[in-house]
C-alpha cells in the first residue's frame, strides 16, 4: 500500500490537516476551528486519519512538536511548497491568513529567496477583514461580494483595526453607503499588500493563498491594482498544510 | 558537556554587576565617574583625566512606563528606557555619575537630553553627520576640545596631550586583544558564545587597559585551552548569524536568545554594544592626539551619518571574516535612521554577498517572540 504523509497547519483561526500519497496527491483534507485548546483539536483530527509521517506548521507548530512525534517547518516554507506544487510556474506567493500576511519570492527551483511578514500587528489580515465585516453588518462570506457591488469607493486611511473601526463607525454615522465603505476597506488592504508585493517580488503572476484568497473583491482589486495575474488554488486556506504534507513526503 | 565560564569570577552572564563593582572601586578611591550613552563619547579623553566612563542604563523594558509619563510612546525604546531610568533613579551608574556626556546622534536623544539636563550636569557634543565633508574633522576635533574644557572645569583638573596620547595607545592595545578574542568566534564552530563576547566587551569598554589587560590575557588563555580540548558552541551545521543594526543589550538581548532557540549561533554581534566598539585603530604619535581621536570616532558607522558608506565596508569585512550563513538587521521601533538604512543593508547583503537577510523591527517587550521566531526559522530554512 502507498505510504501516506500528513501536514498539519495550526493557524490562529483554523487547523488544517491534509494527507497526501507518494505521488503527492491529496487523499484527505480536514478542517477544525483552532479554539482555545489547539492540541486537543489537533488530537481529535488526527484520530480520524492514518499516516506514516507528519509535519507541522503554523503558529502552533512548536507546541505540536512537543505533544506529538512530528517535525516542523515554518508557514513560509510550507506555503511556498504548497503554492509551488499547485502552480509550478509562479514565483510569487501572497498568503493572508487569520493573523498574518506574507509575501514570498521563489527561485526557479521553488526555493524561498526572500520573504516579508507582518509584525505583531494584525492590520490588513483576515482578522481585520472579519472585524470590519461585522462592523458593517455583513458575514465574512458576504463581505467581498457586497463590496464588489459598490458603485464607488470611499477612502479609508486607517490600517489599524482599532482606528479603522472608529473611522468606519464615523462614516456609517455620516450616512455613507455600507457597500462603498466595504469597497474602501478592501482597497486599503489592497494598497498595503501591494506595497509588500512590490518590495519582495515585483513582477510576474501571483499565487494567492490563505482564507482571504476566498474573497472575490480582494482578488479582483489586487489584479487590477497590480496588473498581474492572480491564481487561487482550490481551498486556498489549506495550502500551508498541503505544503507541509509534501515536505513530509520529500523528506521521507 | 558543560563549558567552564570564560570569566569565571562568579559574575558570568551578569556584566552590569561586574562593571558596577569596577565603578564602585573607582569611586571609592576618590575618583569621579562620568556617564556616557553612546559610542561617540571619546573614552580616551575621559580616561586620560583619571575619570571613569560609565555606560548608562538604556536597555530595560521596566522604566519605559515611567518615561511615557513625559515622553511620547511612539519613540525609540532605548531613549525611553534611558530617560525612565533617570526619572525613577534606578540606574546605579547614573546615580554615581557626576556629569553626563551626550551627543547629537538623533532627534529623539537630543530632545530627551534637554530633560535629562534638568537632573544632572550634561554636556552635549554637536556631532557632525556628514562625515566625508572637509569640515567634519575640524568641527569634531573642536567639540572634543570643548568637552575637555567642560571636564576640566567640572572636575577642577587639567589634562595634557601626552596623557591623551597614552590613553590612545592603551585603547589600541585593548582593541587588538579584543580582535584576537573575536578570532575565536570566526572559528567553525565558534569557540566563544555571544554571551561571553557581550560579557567581555561590557567590561573592556569602560575599564582602563591596566585593569582589563590581565582579564583579557586570561580569557585568551582559556579560549586557547578550549581549542586544544575541542570545546565549541553548536556544531558544523548550526546556522552562523551576523547581527547588525541598533545596539543590543539587556532586554534587547531577546534577539540573540531567540536566534539561539532557533538553533543559530551569533558569531558576529556588530553594533555599538558588540564588535563595533573595538574595531578601530586610532593614529598614534600624531601632532594632535585630539584630532587623531576625532578622526577615529568619525569613522564609527552609525546610521545617523550620511552617507554611511563605512557601514557597508565594515559589513563586508565582517562577512569575510566571520563567514555568516545569514545576516539579521536589528532595528529598534522608531529608530528611523537604522530602519531606513536597512533597505540598503539588505541589498548589499543579497547582491554583494549572496546571503539571506532579514530585518527584525522590535522593542524591548517580549510579546512578539512568536513572530520573530517564525521569521528567523524561515531565514534558516533558506540556507542551502
Amino acid at each position: 500500500m502507498s505510504r501516506q504523509f500528513a501536514g498539519i497547519d495550526i493557524g490562529s483561526r483554523t487547523i488544517e490537516l491534509v494527507v497526501v500519497n507518494e505521488a503527492g496527491e491529496i487523499c484527505q483534507s480536514l478542517q477544525a476551528d483552532t479554539g482555545f485548546d489547539p492540541m486537543q483539536e489537533a488530537q481529535h483530527l488526527l484520530s480520524t486519519i492514518s499516516y506514516d509521517s507528519i509535519m507541522a506548521t503554523g503558529y502552533g507548530r512548536n507546541l505540536f512538536e512537543i505533544s506529538f512525534d512530528a517535525t516542523t517547518v515554518t508557514e513560509i516554507k510550507a506555503h511556498a511548497r504548497g503554492a509551488q506544487e499547485s502552480f509550478p510556474n509562479v514565483r510569487t506567493v501572497l498568503d493572508i491568513g487569520g493573523q498574518d500576511s506574507k509575501v514570498i519570492a521563489l527561485s526557479d527551483t521553488g526555493k524561498v529567496q526572500k520573504f516579508e511578514m507582518n509584525d505583531r500587528c494584525a492590520a490588513g489580515t483576515g482578522k481585520f477583514m472579519e472585524i470590519m465585516a461585522r462592523t458593517l453588518g455583513y458575514t465574512i462570506e458576504e463581505f467581498g461580494p457586497e463590496a464588489l457591488r459598490a458603485e464607488k469607493d470611499i477612502t479609508i486611511s486607517s490600517m489599524c483595526t482599532v482606528f479603522a473601526e472608529s473611522e468606519v463607525t464615523t462614516l456609517i454615522a455620516k450616512g455613507e453607503n455600507c457597500r462603498e465603505i466595504a469597497l474602501g476597506l478592501h482597497s486599503s488592504v489592497t494598497r498595503r499588500v501591494s506595497g509588500m508585493l512590490n518590495r519582495v517580488s515585483p513582477i510576474g503572476d501571483i499565487v494567492f493563498t490563505g482564507g482571504v484568497a476566498n474573497n472575490p473583491c480582494m482578488t479582483s482589486l489586487l489584479a487590477k491594482h497590480l496588473g498581474r495575474q492572480i491564481h487561487i488554488p482550490d481551498t486556498p486556506q489549506r495550502i500551508g498544510a498541503f505544503g507541509a504534507a509534501l515536505l513530509a513526503r520529500d523528506n521521507a | 558537556m558543560t563549558i567552564t565560564p570564560l570569566m569565571n569570577d562568579g559574575l558570568d552572564g551578569m556584566p552590569a554587576k561586574r562593571v558596577l563593582r569596577y565603578m564602585e572601586e573607582h569611586k571609592s578611591s576618590g575618583k569621579p565617574i562620568v556617564g556616557i550613552y553612546c559610542g561617540y563619547a571619546p573614552i580616551e579623553l575621559i580616561q586620560a583625566m583619571d575619570l571613569a566612563p560609565a555606560v548608562l542604563c538604556a536597555f530595560s523594558d521596566g522604566p519605559i512606563a515611567s518615561a511615557e509619563t513625559t515622553l511620547p510612546a511612539n519613540l525609540c525604546p532605548l531613549i525611553k528606557s534611558s530617560y525612565g531610568f533617570i526619572l525613577e533613579g534606578t540606574c546605579p551608574f547614573f546615580n554615581m555619575a557626576e556629569a553626563v556626556i551626550a551627543e547629537t546622534t538623533c532627534d529623539g536623544k537630543k530632545k530627551m537630553f534637554e530633560l535629562a539636563a534638568e537632573v544632572k550636569p550634561l554636556h552635549v557634543m554637536d556631532l557632525p553627520q556628514l562625515p566625508d565633508e572637509a569640515e567634519a574633522l575640524p568641527n569634531w576635533t573642536a567639540m572634543i576640545r570643548k568637552l575637555q574644557r567642560f571636564l576640566e572645569t567640572t572636575f577642577q583638573r587639567t589634562v595634557t596631550d601626552e596623557a591623551i596620547e597614552s590613553a590612545i595607545q592603551q585603547t589600541n592595545r585593548r582593541n587588538s586583544m579584543m580582535r584576537k578574542i573575536y578570532d575565536y568566534a570566526a572559528m567553525h564552530p565558534p569557540v566563544i558564545s555571544w554571551e561571553e563576547m557581550y560579557d567581555v566587551g561590557f567590561l573592556a569598554l569602560p575599564a582602563t587597559f591596566d585593569k582589563v589587560e590581565p582579564v583579557l590575557t586570561d580569557v585568551l588563555k582559556k579560549l586557547e585551552k578550549r581549542v586544544a580540548e575541542g570545546v565549541h558552541f553548536g556544531n558544523e551545521k548550526s546556522p552562523r548569524v551576523l547581527v547588525s543594526g541598533c545596539p543590543v543589550g539587556g532586554d534587547a538581548l531577546k534577539i540573540f536568545k531567540i536566534i539561539e532557540k532557533c538553533g543559530g549561533l551569533v558569531v558576529a554581534p556588530d553594533s555599538c554594544t558588540g564588535m563595533k566598539a573595538f574595531e578601530g585603530r586610532i593614529e598614534e604619535n600624531s601632532d594632535d592626539p585630539v584630532r587623531a581621536l576625532a578622526q577615529q570616532y568619525l569613522k564609527v558607522p552609525c546610521s545617523c551619518m550620511t552617507p554611511n558608506d563605512g557601514r557597508f565596508a565594515a559589513l563586508s569585512n565582517m562577512i569575510e571574516r566571520f563567514k555568516p550563513d545569514v545576516v539579521i538587521d536589528f532595528v529598534l521601533t522608531a529608530c528611523h535612521s537604522y530602519n531606513v538604512e536597512s533597505f540598503r543593508v539588505g541589498r548589499h547583503v543579497n547582491e554583494q554577498h549572496n546571503l539571506p537577510y532579514l530585518k527584525i523591527e522590535t522593542d524591548y517587550s517580549n510579546n512578539d517572540e512568536g513572530q520573530i521566531r517564525t521569521k528567523i526559522e524561515a531565514l534558516f530554512e533558506m540556507i542551502d
